[in-house]
């Protein structure tokens, strides 16, 4: 990997820089190829992460850009492969190449807003899933211990464990939070310098 | 362990999600990681998918850090919580510029990999020590100065405020104190609270405080607590690690081996039993395991062999034996 970092860093590096702009380019991706059914917006997704974890991270100066400029190319790559594509398509692709405001427009979630959130998602977790989950992220037990202390087994630890994992992944995919909080100003706080 | 399959039943998202999991909890087996391999070899989506799974669960700590500052100042003005806590990452943060510590960016939770021993400053005046492979948390507020400790070792130098009292927590196990110097370390089911100077108050959860004084050492056990009392020269050789150093003084061999290599990257290994029963005396820097083998091997006129990743002690044919 051309690459420096770490893989623990290249992870920290795209919880900060790539997930909060994932809801953001999918919204984007989804008003333009309405109708492209083939498309699965989950598949252009996974992609582009694939295809930013190959890069060189250390070089990307504005990740929300690239990781439009990448789901955009993998779309492109897309049409191009099949055979039929609309008209109407095209000219909404072409759209994409416009860097437009929505690119630019980004408002990190404050902290308190983060938190809100983890709390509201971990309410809307099975009751079993829910305490598995807290016992390892809120108290840092092993999986072990958790199997102990709820007296299952570790396997089915683990298996609440990535059940958990799955819904917070699933709501990672929309911005809806975000759209019912207010900004309330904390944005400067949070954001990193450009480098 | 369960076997995580591949089938055309299960969505690509659900594989990652197991997968995130089971890497983050421990090492993959061989066969495991061929399984992931495999998988993952077979689609870029797969690879997105595992990359995303993953970063999305190492993220949620970074929240659960934050949350946890939160709480420690619940309804202070925005602007001077805000200010205070700035001043703490700000005091954080040179201690990482110096010593590369696993920081998770924001305030609160300090982590040290296995060879790293990290000297913290607080913005009260107070220090702290992780030694290797240690988590804590710190909590400060206008009332109270509160650490977590969450996995190994540390030792506090407090500041004295009894305005604010200095308060470490393990598990169940809280320790108290106005200005003084201890450590603490979570071992296996163990509490250990060691006191260098001052006196500490040592309360588990449902039991009356005990007062624990300078040269003693407690330790709240499964089985039960037991204290001790402790010479200076014991206390200075158990936390001698705070300045980085590892000191022997007529531990076995094998005993010195075992704590040199909780360090070290090379484990030091001692094949002959005789040589594991020796005594020995020595001091060695943290993480040196190299040093550690070649002093040993010249006291006991042994010989270093490096095969297996270890560093192998043992005895030369020639040597007389005891």
């Amino acid at each position: 990997m051309p690459c420096r970092m770490d893989h623990g860093s290249r992870l920290r590096w795209f919880a900060r820089e790539v997930l909060p702009h994932e809801a953001d380019v999918r919204r984007w991706l989804a008003v333009r190829l309405r109708g492209l059914d083939s498309c699965d917006l989950d598949e252009v997704v996974q992609e582009a992460y694939a295809r930013l974890w190959s890069a060189d991270l250390d070089r990307i100066l504005n990740p929300r850009a690239y990781l439009f400029v990448t789901a955009r190319h993998i779309v492109g790559e897309h049409l191009r492969r099949s055979r039929i594509v609309s008209i109407e398509l095209m000219a909404d692709l072409e759209e994409l190449n416009i860097v437009d405001d929505e690119v630019n427009a980004h408002r990190r979630l404050s902290g308190q807003q983060e938190i809100a959130r983890l709390h509201r998602i971990v309410k809307e977790l099975p009751p079993k899933c829910r305490q598995a989950f807290q016992l390892k992220k809120f108290e840092e037990l092993s999986q072990r211990e958790i199997a102990a202390r709820m007296g299952v087994a570790e396997s089915t630890v683990e298996k609440h464990l990535a059940k958990a994992l799955r819904f917070i992944s699933d709501k990672m995919k929309s911005a809806e939070d975000e759209a019912e909080v207010p900004s309330v100003g904390t944005n400067r706080l949070w954001k990193r310098a450009r480098r | 362990m369960v076997r995580i399959v591949s089938g055309s039943a299960q969505g690509v998202d659900e594989l990652a999600a197991a997968w995130a999991v089971r890497s983050a909890e421990r090492a993959l087996t061989p066969q495991e990681q061929q399984q992931l391999d495999d998988w993952l070899s077979q689609s870029s989506r797969h690879v997105g998918a595992f990359v995303r799974a993953q970063a999305i669960w190492t993220d949620v700590d970074r929240v659960v850090a934050l949350d946890d500052t939160t709480r420690a100042d619940p309804v202070a003005p925005e602007s001077a919580s805000r200010w205070r806590r700035y001043a703490i990452a700000a005091s954080l943060i040179l201690a990482i510029l110096v010593g590369g510590i696993t920081y998770d960016r924001f305030v609160g939770r300090i982590a040290t990999a296995r060879a790293e021993v990290r000297e913290i400053a607080l913005d009260d005046g107070s220090r702290a020590v992780l030694n290797g492979g240690a988590v804590v948390q710190v909590r400060y507020d206008e009332n109270s100065r509160q650490i977590v400790l969450r996995r190994g070792e540390a030792l506090f130098d407090v500041a004295h405020d009894t305005s604010r009292p200095f308060v470490v927590t393990a598990d169940d196990v809280t320790v108290r104190a106005v200005g003084t110097r201890f450590a603490v370390a979570v071992e296996g089911g163990d509490i250990e609270v060691t006191v260098a100077e001052g006196t500490v108050e040592v309360a588990k959860a449902g039991e009356p405080p005990r007062l624990i004084r300078a040269n003693q050492q407690f330790v709240v056990a499964p089985t039960g607590p037991r204290r001790a009392s402790l010479d200076e020269a014991e206390i200075g050789r158990r936390l001698a690690w705070e300045r980085g150093l590892l000191v022997f003084s007529g531990q076995s061999l094998e005993r010195a081996a075992s704590e040199v290599s909780r360090y070290s990257p090379v484990p030091v290994v001692i094949d002959d039993p005789t040589l594991a029963r020796a005594e020995f005396v020595g001091v060695f820097r943290i993480g040196d395991g190299r040093a550690f083998a070649t002093a040993a091997a010249q006291a006991f006129n042994g010989a270093v062999v490096e095969r297996d990743g270890g560093l192998h002690l043992m005895r030369r044919p020639s040597s007389p034996s005891h």
